[in-house]
């Protein structure tokens, strides 16, 4: 893999821009007029006129999968997760905060506070929603709500370490054979995307830890802060290499005291 | 024959091409034939195919037909579905469960039998049904069920 295709993954990357298409489909959302490219996402359409959708599962630098359903939203009197949901006709009718998109989302947010009852954003949600968690649930609070953005995340690394296994309440992220992850690289990118901060990880200037594996840190040798992972560095095609920092100024000083622009 | 034999393995591995889309298939054989999957297949497998052990593992937990550890020579399945639930399932379970003096979903310490509950065999009018080794037994007592043994 060429380094250009290492994905890095953000946690705080805000809504990616639009297709690029010159169809637009047009409707509205609460009730305001909104034009978007054909395709758009209910809630790419949304985020376009500043209607906040919550989200949980959703992340825009990965793949949508819908699986958490905190984005219902009532589309033409019917219920359809947003961040799934394309755009392709025109004339849509989308109310975000229904009574019945209210009674959805509480309902969900009971059952992702079943498994998450600490987590800050969903405990401000559940007060929107005056929802709680159901204790005929039984207890399931791990911290992990199962949207598997972890999962995700390491697909799009291209390492694929980590996957959701088995079904119903024993669905659970772990490496194969409920074993530490012999493929994981130590990258940290299922860590930084997890919305509860579930998977634990430690980090020095030497080395990392995450998912019971231990990693050596590769050190810039300019100023010797940390970069990444021995490993991490060698998936993205980089047996060296200096930390951004110095990586800037390199290239300032490279531009600088270059042979110039040749014409 | 539950135990692992890396010549097996390697047949039926080359039985079909290396495709992901036989991911499936192949686990079916290897189930097939060892009576559940072990690690050393698992890895193997996803290396033929090409795929991440992590989803290799993850398609070999999701389905009910799978399994990790090694399911009796002779699997017992009773049905626990709707229809024989009504008709005395319960008690045909029971005396299964005596009869083999294990309870849903163990296997024989010797290997020899394993018992089941499925949601529906979808032979429901001869409820309450169990199959043996596949081979369905219907309108089931007690008595009868722990005599199928
Ligand atoms: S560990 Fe975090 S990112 Fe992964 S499924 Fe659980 S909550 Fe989601
Ligand atoms: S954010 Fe849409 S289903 Fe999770
Ligand atoms: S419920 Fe037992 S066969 Fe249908």
């Amino acid at each position: 893999m060429t380094k250009q295709q290492f994905i890095h993954v953000d946690a705080d990357a805000t809504v990616k821009p639009m297709p690029q298409t010159s169809d637009l489909v047009s409707g509205t959302i609460d009730g305001r007029e909104v034009a978007v490219p054909w395709g758009t996402t209910l809630l790419e359409a949304a985020a376009s006129i500043g209607t906040v959708i919550p989200t949980l599962c959703h992340h825009p630098a990965l793949p949508p999968d819908g699986n958490c359903r905190l984005c219902l939203v009532e589309v033409d009197s019917r219920l359809a997760a947003s961040c799934l949901f394309p755009l392709r006709r025109s004339g849509f009718s989308v109310s975000t905060e229904s009574p019945k998109v209210f009674e959805a989302r509480a309902f969900v947010l009971k059952l992702l506070l079943s498994r998450a009852p600490n987590d800050e954003y969903l405990k401000e949600l559940a007060v929107k929603y005056e929802a709680a968690p159901d204790p005929r649930l039984g207890d399931l609070a791990d911290g992990c709500v199962r949207c598997g953005r972890c999962v995700r995340a390491c697909q799009a690394t291209g390492t694929e370490a980590i996957s959701l296994v088995g079904r119903s309440q024993e669905r659970q992220v772990t490496g194969p054979f409920f074993e530490p992850p012999a493929q994981c690289v130590g990258c940290l990118a299922c860590a930084k995307v997890c919305p509860t901060g579930y998977i634990v990880f430690s980090e020095e200037r030497t080395s990392r830890s995450i998912w019971g594996r231990d990693f050596e840190m590769v050190l810039c040798p300019i100023c010797g802060e940390p970069v990444g992972s021995l490993q991490e560095l060698a998936r993205a095609g980089a047996a060296e290499e200096l930390c951004p920092a110095c990586r800037r100024r390199a290239m300032a000083s490279a531009l600088v005291s270059g042979p110039g622009l040749s014409l | 024959m539950s135990t692992f034999d890396e010549q097996d393995l390697e047949q039926i591995l080359r039985s079909r091409p290396a495709e992901p889309r036989q991911l499936l298939p192949l686990l079916q054989d290897i189930q097939a034939r060892f009576r559940h999957l072990p690690k050393e297949a698992l890895l193997a497998t996803a290396e033929r195919l090409s795929l991440p052990p992590a989803r290799v593992f993850a398609a070999a937990c999701f389905y009910r037909a799978f399994s990790l550890t090694p399911k009796g020579e002779r699997l017992v399945a009773v049905c626990q579905g709707t229809a024989c639930h009504l008709r005395g399932g319960q008690a045909v379970t029971e005396s299964l469960e005596k009869r083999l003096g294990l309870k849903i979903g163990q296997t024989s310490a010797d290997g020899r039998y394993g018992l089941e509950s499925v949601n529906c065999l979808g032979a429901c009018a001869l409820a309450p049904v169990a199959t043996v080794d596949g081979v369905v037994h219907g309108h089931l007592t007690p008595d009868a069920a722990a005599e199928l043994i």
